[in-house]
């Protein structure tokens, strides 16, 4: 006899039944239940942390590795020269209690920097010196193509004479009168004194020499330490690693994993850890992230844009929840040096008609609830405010941007698709290099994980569609690694459009000028934007003793649009257990200081 | 027992099947109570899915900032709308087109590649067995859903590439069954006649081996397509299906989770259970199709 109710069937309504019940158990937790443990004190001194995995450990910036997590990590382990608060109270931002030397003394001609370190030592004992300094110099210096914060005419090359004085102070003479605010936010800012007495060496058993201070023997020394660098299964065994100036020293590492920072004894610093262990996981998507935060077993985490209603819960829960504020901007990278699509996004009248086709008013305040705001030009707008879009050159107004496509010779085709029509340079044709029937269709590489980016690109997608600009989306876990400067012949050159801002594309050093962004070759313009006007602009933000050079240069990006602006998220909402101390005020500049944090 | 193989053992293709044995077979099938109700789940959905946009219109192109997560009923919106202000139940039926079309043509596919290799490695046998197999062996030693998100993560999904993506990997369960059908049936007395009188391999395979393991492929096939379906969904759950404005159920499923604590219970229910649905049909009508085609019910 043949059963009636067949074996996979039963296995299949089983199966359905037990998803049927999965999800009432979810959708009905909604409001009142979960099993999230009261805030306030822990009777412990670890804290847990939701954070991505860092993958890179050197303190000198490499390419690929710049994401903000590797600064955090890094800041832990190793300190930089200054530190900075935006809080305008201090002179040229530097934070005077956490920097390892004295603000520095200017000479009368403005050229000459001194600097004075103050006592500090590495997590074994040895003193912090003038000879760390000169190592991170040397290093830098024979190794400057292969550092993510170099660009030609930048550190070092705008030193004419660095100067050690003794084992206490250095100086820096530049090779012309800049604009001392923007060289210490942002040239200073790169020194990170490293353990010379332990690192001066090319292999792991060789002995420590001087071999760093000729280039030659400098590019092998930072050949081995970006190897080892490169090594994350060894970042906790590594006896490199082992010697740190930080407040934390690196306890456990899993590559892709958790890692666990536990208080450095031998910190040299005013800010002692209060806690004895961070431990940092790493979730795979948002979601994943929120479940785990709601049921209570993280200390601190961030509440996803499309969860937001679930705030008041969190904090009846014990969680204080707190938007995390940065200095920063965020836009839609354009490629211009793809071969088909870089002729079009050369064309001004085209990325003016793409920005007008992005509501960021809307989308900052229905997809990102109101956790984002408008970005308007590359000087981000003070945190918190500008979340109208007032200010932008290029509001939302799909008619003008259609009336803007028709007037230069494209057939506009709504919802099918739009080609030139009228090839050629003139006032009323499509532009140089854009032949007839050209089509404008791209592809958006953006992130995986990020609920409200993939519903804010449907939107863009949409609004574009309606013009006959075919988008399509391509999500991928690390669009900056699948979307590289690159030249129009390399086989890596072939994205149009890359978005990597779902907790703001870029954290400005505390003066936010454009030169690693969008000044021709600077080391992270991406898509290989080249304007000689903004070009001067950028150049004389790093001179001008006032804002205006900065609001001159800020005034004209935001028309140029060497990228797309787009709405600008909160680094994140941050969630913590009410009874966690230190976390506030979260820092712009989107660094942690978890040597602030403790317990109630 | 012995007579029952001699009666309605393995006919010349060339013959057409007797009438009474595939009328035996509906009336098999129709017995099947689960089987009718998955061939009416089908029927249904397809139907919903298929023709209801013809009289239900809805925009599921444009987004609509202004009425997102409207609930069930509110602004003429029986099922409410998603978080970029599609209307939720003409997704469904959007994603359920998705869905059905990709995990038909990939289980149709699959079995298809999975009937010709396996048929063909079993009559054949020796170096081309050997080769086919372990090819078979080799691809199933890595896990199916592991090898579709590479390939979804390398190329951009679509709904064809989704089809050649699924059906690229899911042809080896076919052919192994079909191969052991094809062992057993190349020793049977009318094809080593038909290869007496001078049948080359080829035509064995087409008229005697395939059509007699007929049965097998079908009921396999439902298998294969309600995998498909799932196999869609799991690749759009995890993010790597095809892109907004297209829709399918799994994809919508996803959506939906990221809204599972904000009580928009109709972005994550009704694809979830529309899943079930067709998977539970789909594996209703496999059951009753191998009652159909299993010559001991037939006969009886």
């Amino acid at each position: 006899m043949t059963s009636r109710f067949p074996g996979r069937a039963l296995r299949g309504a089983v199966a359905a039944a037990a998803t049927i019940a999965l999800g009432a158990g979810l959708v009905g937790c909604g409001d009142n239940s979960g099993s999230s443990k009261d805030g306030g004190s822990q009777g412990k001194d670890t804290v847990t942390v939701a954070f991505r995995t860092p993958n890179w450990i050197l303190p000198i910036s490499a390419p690929g590795f710049t994401q903000g997590e590797n600064a955090i990590f890094g800041q832990a382990l190793y300190r930089s020269l200054y530190q900075y608060r935006l809080d305008g109270t201090a002179q040229y931002n530097i934070d005077p209690e956490r920097s390892m030397a004295e603000p520095p003394q200017v000479s009368d001609d403005g050229r000459t920097l001194t600097i004075t370190l103050k006592d500090n030592s590495w997590s074994d004992g040895t003193p912090i010196t003038t000879r760390d300094i000169q190592f991170w110099y040397d290093l830098v210096t024979a190794n400057k193509d292969k550092w993510a914060s170099y660009r030609a005419g930048g550190f070092p090359d705008n030193v004419d004479e660095w100067s050690i004085k003794d084992e206490k102070t250095f100086s820096i003479t530049t090779t012309e009168v800049y604009n001392t605010a923007w060289f210490v936010d942002n040239q200073l800012n790169r020194i990170t004194p490293l353990p010379q007495h332990a690192w001066d060496k090319d292999s792991a058993t060789a002995d420590v020499s001087d071999l760093a201070s000729t280039p030659e023997g400098s590019k092998k020394v930072f050949d081995f330490l970006i190897a080892a660098s490169k090594d994350p299964k060894t970042y906790d065994s590594n006896e490199l690693w082992q010697v740190t100036s930080g407040a934390w020293k690196l306890e456990k590492y899993v590559p892709n994993g958790e890692v666990t920072l536990a208080a450095e004894p031998n910190y040299s610093g005013t800010d002692k850890p209060k806690l004895s262990k961070v431990v940092l996981r790493p979730f795979t998507s948002d979601d994943a992230e929120f479940n785990v935060l709601r049921a209570g077993d993280i200390d601190y985490g961030y509440v996803p844009a499309a969860n937001m209603s679930q705030k008041s819960y969190l904090e009846s829960k014990g969680y204080t929840i707190s938007p995390w504020y940065g200095w920063s901007i965020t836009y839609l990278q354009l490629n211009y040096n793809n071969p088909k699509s870089g002729v079009l996004f050369k064309q001004p009248y085209l990325r003016q008609s793409l920005q007008m086709l992005i509501d960021q008013p809307t989308i900052s305040k229905v997809i990102w609830s109101d956790t984002a705001a408008p970005t308007c030009g590359p000087v981000p707008a003070k945190p918190g405010t500008n979340t109208d879009a007032a200010g932008c050159a290029y509001s939302f107004d799909p008619a003008k941007s259609k009336e803007l496509l028709e007037s230069h010779g494209w057939k506009v085709t709504p919802d099918g698709q739009t080609t030139c029509q009228s090839p050629g340079t003139g006032p009323n044709q499509c532009g140089e290099g854009i032949t007839a029937g050209t089509p404008l269709e791209f592809t958006v590489t953006s992130q995986t994980g990020f609920a409200a980016t993939t519903k804010m690109f449907a939107e863009i997608k949409s609004q574009m569609a309606k013009l006959g600009i075919q988008l399509t989306i391509k999500e991928v876990p690390d669009s900056v690694a699948v979307t590289p400067t690159c030249e129009p012949t390399e086989a890596s050159c072939s994205w149009d459009m890359s978005f990597f801002g779902s907790q703001g594309s870029w954290y400005y050093p505390a003066f936010a000028s454009g030169e690693r962004l969008f000044a021709t070759d600077a080391p992270v313009n991406l898509g290989s934007y080249s304007n000689p006007e903004a070009d001067k602009l950028i150049e004389a933000t790093q001179f001008a003793g006032d804002e205006s050079a900065l609001t001159a240069y800020n005034d004209f990006l935001a028309k140029d649009l060497p990228v797309l602006w787009m709405p600008n998220p909160v680094y994140q909402v941050s969630a913590y257990r009410s009874g966690l101390q230190g976390v506030e005020p979260q820092d712009p500049m989107n660094l942690m200081y978890f040597q602030d944090w403790s317990w109630k | 027992m012995s007579t029952l193989s001699e009666a309605v053992g393995p006919a010349e293709p060339n013959d057409a099947p007797p009438r009474g044995l595939w009328r035996q077979g509906l009336t098999v099938f129709c017995e099947n109570r689960l089987a009718l109700v998955g061939l009416g789940l089908f029927v249904l959905l397809a139907g919903v899915c298929f023709l209801g946009p013809l009289v239900y219109h809805t925009d599921q192109v444009h987004t609509d900032l202004t009425a997102v997560h409207l609930a069930p009923g509110e602004q003429g919106h029986p099922l409410g709308t998603d978080g970029v202000g599609y209307d939720q139940l003409g997704r469904l039926m959007l994603g359920g087109q998705t869905s059905i079309i990709v995990g038909l043509a990939a289980g149709v596919l699959a079995t298809i590649v999975g009937t010709l290799l396996g048929a063909i490695a079993g009559f054949f046998g020796g170096w081309v067995d050997a080769a086919v197999m372990r090819v078979v062996d080799a691809m199933m030693s890595i896990p199916s859903l592991f090898l579709f998100m590479l390939l979804a993560a390398i190329v951009t999904p679509s709904a064809p590439m989704l089809i050649l993506i699924i059906g690229a990997f899911a042809w080896l369960g076919p052919a192994r069954l079909v191969r052991g059908e094809a062992l057993t049936l190349r020793s049977r007395e009318y094809v080593q006649a038909m290869r007496g009188m001078g049948g080359t391999g080829g035509r064995a395979v087409r008229r005697h081996i395939i059509p007699n393991a007929i049965g097998t492929v079908i009921v396999n096939a439902t298998f294969q397509v309600a995998d498909a379906i799932l196999y869609v969904a799991y690749l759009s759950f995890l993010g790597l299906g095809i892109p907004p404005p297209a829709a399918n159920w799994g994809g919508m499923l996803s959506d939906g989770l990221a809204d599972t604590y904000s009580g928009h219970w109709w972005l994550l229910y009704p694809p979830g259970i529309a899943i079930i649905l067709i998977v539970l049909a789909f594996n209703f009508i496999g059951d009753g199709l191998r009652d159909a085609f299993e010559v001991r019910l037939r006969r009886r």
